[in-house]
């Protein structure tokens, strides 16, 4: 006992916050050991954002008390929290697009860039990836912003590090050179909560596990005592089908209908001669790791970007000189990967957003009523948590905002939806929802191309497979797809990558 | 060489200058002296102060349209005081703690209040013009001591004092913003305001930093304005906040906030101030000034915005160029880094 009270790093004592009438946080107490890799887990809603937010000083608590390094945060304050040793590295990174990379890293430290060089290079080494320090960090790709916030905790000596979701953004490769580090840091004393919606993550580094719902601690204890049903279940208060590959094996490939999409020997910026099939009714997995070029593929064909060579047909229909707009009136409709940047009008209502894609459809005088009405439609249909269809979107959970999303590809009535990253940061429940409509929409005979960097969610929802790497064809796969095999093509490499 | 273009405005605004001041000097010989030099440099010390105070705000990604009043009032604070008996120094002091004054109050409403800064100083531009009319009664201030425009004089070497303060001022704020762990702040505000808050910058001190900065800088500008002049009419510094933006946009500091450097400004200060005393010595009709210097403004942001586009797109070219390469040897390379990896 008394030697559990010396390795303590972080305390949380009795955490209550509510805003305005509505209770977010009831009474939440946690501890933290040194080297303990504790999970936290929640769904949308369930107040893990607002715990994170007050343990590391950047909103106050209503009452309660928090202990780093034996310390209390005295006040609502980042640098106080960052001083007393804790350092949260959030799921969308921080970063000043017009400074360089170093300076990202060492901002709000006493030291200047240039004295702390050799250190930062030396974890650079040390987390085995390769990232620019001079580059201006506006041209930084999601993956490497997430790395300069792994860099800035790491940076900083944290004794404590909240690390939200940190794989969502990262390959397959980098998440093991990441988990590797918190291993190391994990023998060094450092204690760390680990935020991740991905239960096989969370098994492979964690040793302890909590579970917030509804703004109390309804699981805790060391991991191996919980199975995942018994954790999934903790969470959603639902039980949850956890493997979505019955419901695969149900649909039958008879469905699968007449070609939709032709795609053949398309080139642009950051991929080369692509070839490309989907059938009506066919879920297409487009797998790959980050920077493999998918989603510039993707891009090229919805018309952002320019092609170099090849040709795109729908339907025996060749598309020429694509525009965004052009193909959205064809039927081919693209859902981005970055929701905050290219997919939600943040600031708008929830039915500008759905009917966004339709508004050149829409007579001149927009009636917001007929809006509103497909907006309600698609919200009972796919269960949107909101309070209506008037609330702006900025004020939806991530799991909320990507439905929204979907919605408003549907309403646009594809006959190709290209779904980019459908599940990053989506927690379990809101994850199945999106399976579920997913497979709806193929049975409905919608051709899928799914784009993802998570070969579970491959494996679980694709009917083929078609690897891209380093911006080539890398391979396909019609049965027999599992991660292993999705892996191997990924890197090009002749052993899968998850043992 | 582009690169270097892209990187400084200054680089393209020096060399502009340069030719520009070698056709004038072509077409109108006796131009290019030390007289000219030091009739720019002290024609155009107002613009500099209130152009650099505006420029600190604008990095922090707000803007501050109520300079020019805050020049004005803080002018009539200096005549008034100076003309019931006040010695020098004292008026001097006062004034520029009006300019701070009004400038903390600027960053109280919006730095603390949460007030849009456009909102906020539209507000203060109305209201500081109108605290300057009330207390003078809305008659102009003359009959101002011989010592406060002796500041002004020439010192023998084409220097005033006014001048040299100002060149202090030019080197202190650039040693600040480059050098120093707060200068470093206002560009982290202004780029990422919700980053620099989560890295524990005080966000809210910089902001109000920035407006005080601001309001002393105007404030300095008034004292100068006075001591050139002579008298403060009613309208001393009307309408010199907008040209202090446009000289900002000139000089490459982003009004998106987060980028920016005193370089820059003061070669675009000194730009705008020189096309003024060329048209004087061309003896091109002054009404001429307004037009000649907005068709300048408006090429040099074209040009530099057509020479920005193009090195994006080489930047973005020469990045998917090494994406493929990288992929002509990768199958081997990959191999070895999922082992390193697994081990």
């Amino acid at each position: 006992m008394k030697e559990q009270a010396a390795g303590r790093v972080a305390l949380l004592e009795d955490i209550w916050k509510s805003y305005g009438a509505v209770p977010v946080l009831k009474g939440v107490s946690l501890a933290l050991e040194a080297g303990e890799v504790h999970a936290l887990l929640g769904g949308n809603g369930a107040g893990k954002s607002s715990l994170m937010k007050i343990m590391s000083g950047l909103i106050p608590a209503n009452s309660g008390r928090i202990e780093i390094n034996g310390r209390t945060l005295t006040h609502a304050s980042p640098a106080l929290a960052q001083d007393l040793g804790l350092y949260l590295v959030p799921q969308e990174a921080h970063i000043l697009p017009n400074q360089t990379v170093l300076e990202n890293i060492c901002l709000g430290l006493k030291p200047s860039p240039r004295s702390l060089r050799p250190r930062v290079e030396a974890l650079v080494a040390e987390l085995a990836v390769t990232v620019d320090l001079d580059a201006q960090a506006a041209s930084l790709e999601i993956a490497e912003r997430q790395i300069v916030e792994i860099l800035r905790g790491l940076v900083r000596d944290a004794r404590v590090l909240i690390l939200d979701e940190p794989t969502s953004a990262l390959t397959p490769f980098e998440t093991s050179a990441l988990f590797e580090r918190v291993r190391k840091l994990q023998g060094q004393g450092v204690g760390i909560f680990f935020i991740s919606h991905k239960l096989r993550e969370i098994r492979e580094i964690c040793s302890t596990i909590s579970v917030l719902r509804d703004g109390v601690i309804v699981l805790s204890g060391p991991l191996d005592e919980h199975t995942d049903a018994e954790i999934v279940e903790a969470m959603s208060r639902v039980q949850l089908v956890a493997d979505g590959g019955t419901a695969k094996a149900g649909r039958k490939v008879a469905q699968i209908g007449q070609p939709r999409l032709t795609v053949r020997g398309l080139s642009g910026e950051g991929f080369r001669d692509i070839d490309l099939d989907v059938r009506a009714g066919e879920i297409l997995g487009l797998a790959g790791v980050v920077g493999a070029g998918r989603t510039e593929f993707a891009e090229t064909l919805f018309g952002l970007r320019r092609q170099s060579a090849g040709s795109v047909h729908l339907e025996g229909k060749e598309l020429k000189n694509r525009q965004p707009r052009s193909c959205i009136d064809h039927g081919l409709v693209y859902l981005p990967e970055d929701r905050q940047q290219n997919g939600l009008f943040l600031e708008a209502p929830l039915y500008w957003n759905v009917s966004s894609y339709l508004i050149h459809r829409l007579p001149f005088f927009l009636r917001s009523g007929t809006e509103r009405r497909i907006f309600d439609g698609f919200r009972d249909s796919m269960g949107i948590k909101c309070t209506g269809a008037g609330q702006a979107a900025r004020g939806l959970s991530g799991g909320n905002q990507q439905k929204v999303l979907m919605a408003k590809c549907l309403s646009a009535g594809p006959k190709v939806l290209i779904l980019d990253e459908p599940t990053r940061g989506v927690d379990v429940a809101a994850r199945n929802d999106i399976y579920a409509l997913i497979r709806t929409l193929a049975g409905e005979g919608v051709a899928i191309v799914l784009i993802s960097s998570d070969f579970d969610e491959i494996e679980q929802l694709a009917d083929r497979v078609q690897v891209m790497a380093f911006g080539r064809h890398g391979g396909e796969l019609s049965d027999a797809i599992s991660v292993d095999a999705i892996a191997r093509l990924a890197f090009g490499a002749s052993e899968p990558n998850h043992a | 060489m582009l690169d270097l273009f892209a990187r400084n405005r200054v680089v393209t605004l020096v060399l502009i200058l340069a030719l520009a001041y070698a056709a004038i000097g072509a077409a109108a010989p006796g131009y290019l002296s030390g007289a000219t030099l030091s009739t720019v440099l002290s024609s155009s010390l107002v613009l500099m102060l209130i152009s650099l105070g505006t420029m600190v705000v604008i990095l922090t990604r707000n803007i501050d349209v109520s300079s020019g009043s805050v020049l004005g009032l803080s002018a009539a604070v200096l005549g008034l005081l100076l003309n019931a008996g006040f010695s020098l120094p004292v008026a001097i002091v006062f004034s520029l703690f009006t300019g701070a004054l009004a400038g903390a109050f600027n960053g109280l409403m919006v730095a603390y209040l949460g007030i849009p800064s456009i909102v906020a100083t539209l507000g203060t531009l109305g209201l500081y013009r109108g605290i300057m009319l009330v207390m003078t009664g809305g008659r102009w201030i003359e009959d101002l001591p011989q010592d406060l425009k002796a500041l002004s004089a020439n010192l023998g070497s084409g220097f005033s004092a006014l001048s040299i303060v100002v060149v202090f001022l030019i080197v202190t704020l650039w040693l600040f913003l480059r050098k120093t762990r707060f200068g470093r702040f206002f560009y982290a505000v202004g780029d990422n305001k919700a980053a620099a808050h989560h890295l524990g910058v005080p966000v809210r001190r910089v902001q109000f930093a920035a407006f005080v900065a601001a309001g002393s800088c105007a404030a300095l500008a008034g004292v100068v304005f006075a001591a050139q002049i002579g008298f403060i009419p009613n309208q001393a510094g009307n309408g010199i906040e907008l040209k202090a933006i446009a000289v900002n946009v000139l000089g490459g500091v982003s009004l998106l906030g987060g980028t920016g450097s005193v370089a820059g400004v003061v070669a675009a200060v000194t730009f705008i101030t020189s096309i003024d005393s060329a048209l004087v010595f061309l003896k091109i009709p002054a009404y001429w000034n307004d037009f000649i210097a907005g068709a300048l403004l408006l090429s040099v942001l074209l040009l530099d915005g057509r020479i920005r586009q193009l090195i994006e797109r080489r930047i973005r070219a020469r990045r998917y160029a090494i994406h493929d390469r990288a992929s002509a040897h990768d199958t081997k390379s990959s191999t070895t880094r999922i082992a390193e990896a697994r081990r």
